[in-house]
């Protein structure tokens, strides 16, 4: 179950760290601050760099060293080009499949054979760079 | 190390960065200097703004909810392994195009073996060719430099060098004998600019090879997939 719950935030977090960063530059620290925010959410911060790691390898984000006026210098992201276009695209996609959960959880669990189901397929891309 | 920190704090931190810093060996320099940069930068960050009055009290939970440094790297460490693993994959699709075209074998560990020797081979006949080529122009050049010498000061290297009179007279026969070496020289020459064309075609040929292995392996997985 932990496994399942980590895939489930993994991508959401990525989603997450766009959204926030849509908005403007954020450090690490403030990152989480705004993400978790008050929410009863126990996120372990450090699970934040390595998503960063990833998504400015994919060059979905840049990060630049910036003085703080106190303490030491923060890494501050900002979306690239590339980032705010595949924030679009995947925010639009997460609000078709947020729709999906809530329909499925609303919907009576009689039998609903008499109404022509949508049959929803699945097909999985290999990406063999 | 000074990290902004004082007294026992300091000591925690410094424990956790170094701790950090164990977890990244193996990684570039400067990815790890990043890193450990950025987390100390959060750690700061999340100390000034963490309410616990007990300064030890207050880092321990700091560095509780940044998590260990195992979390900090995780998702790290696969990615680095999957670039790894494909600068190693390149070699072994190209065994594998080898082996299949020219025996049929699929590589298994059985055909491991077998390609290594195969590999060894290409790779003895390829080294046993420069070395040819080499041979042929540095003998050529040689003989060249040596008949070249004999042609300004004929008796000087007669103790050492026995010359047969191909034409009677000697100063003809000794310009025979440079354009003769002068002539393997450039033979040697020639062999290694064809050294260079047999090596683009070797590596056409195998770039075709791992093509044609790379559609076979995605249409059968395509072909799992669906069915």
């Amino acid at each position: 179950m932990e496994n399942k719950i980590t895939q489930l935030r993994k991508g959401i977090l990525e989603l997450a760290i766009l959204g926030c960063l849509s908005h403007g530059r954020h450090y690490g620290y403030s990152l989480v601050k705004t993400i978790s925010g008050e929410k009863n959410i126990d996120l372990t911060e450090g699970t934040i760099y390595p998503l960063l790691a990833r998504l400015a390898k994919e060059s979905l984000i840049q990060s630049e060293w910036i003085e703080s006026s106190q303490g030491p210098p923060r890494k501050y992201y900002t979306l690239t080009m590339k980032g705010k276009e595949a924030y679009q695209v995947l925010d639009g996609e997460f609000q078709k499949l947020a729709a999906i959960i809530a329909d499925v959880r609303k919907a009576p669990d009689e039998d609903r054979s008499d109404i022509d189901l949508n049959v929803l397929s699945v097909k999985k891309e290999i990406n063999n760079d | 190390m000074t990290n902004g920190f004082s007294g026992p704090v300091a000591q925690i931190v410094d424990n956790y960065l170094g701790r950090l810093r164990k977890g990244l060996k193996g990684f570039p320099a400067q990815d790890q200097e990043e890193l450990v940069k950025e987390i100390h930068s959060h750690i700061y960050e999340s100390f000034r703004n963490d309410p616990t009055s007990n300064e030890v009290e207050r880092i321990l939970n700091v560095l509780d909810k940044l998590g260990e440094p195992s979390v900090v790297i995780s998702t790290r460490m696969p990615s680095a392994m999957v670039t790894l693993g494909k600068k190693k994959k390149l070699p072994f699709y190209i065994l594998a195009g080898v082996l299949i075209a020219l025996f049929g074998v699929p590589l298994a560990s059985g055909g491991l073996s077998l390609a290594l020797g195969i590999i060894i081979t290409v790779l003895a006949l390829i080294m046993t060719f420069y070395i040819g080529a080499f041979s042929l122009i540095v003998a050529g050049w040689l003989s060249a430099l040596v008949m070249t010498v004999r042609l300004f000061s004929p008796g000087f290297l007669d103790p050492w060098v026995n010359v047969y009179p191909v034409v009677p007279n000697p100063t003809l026969n000794t310009i025979l004998y440079i354009i003769g070496s002068l002539l393997i020289a450039a033979m040697g020459l020639g062999l290694l600019w064809l050294g260079t064309r047999m090596m683009r075609g070797v590596r056409f040929v195998f770039r075709f090879l791992f093509d044609k292995i790379k559609k076979i392996g995605e249409a059968r997985s395509d072909r799992a997939q669906t069915g």
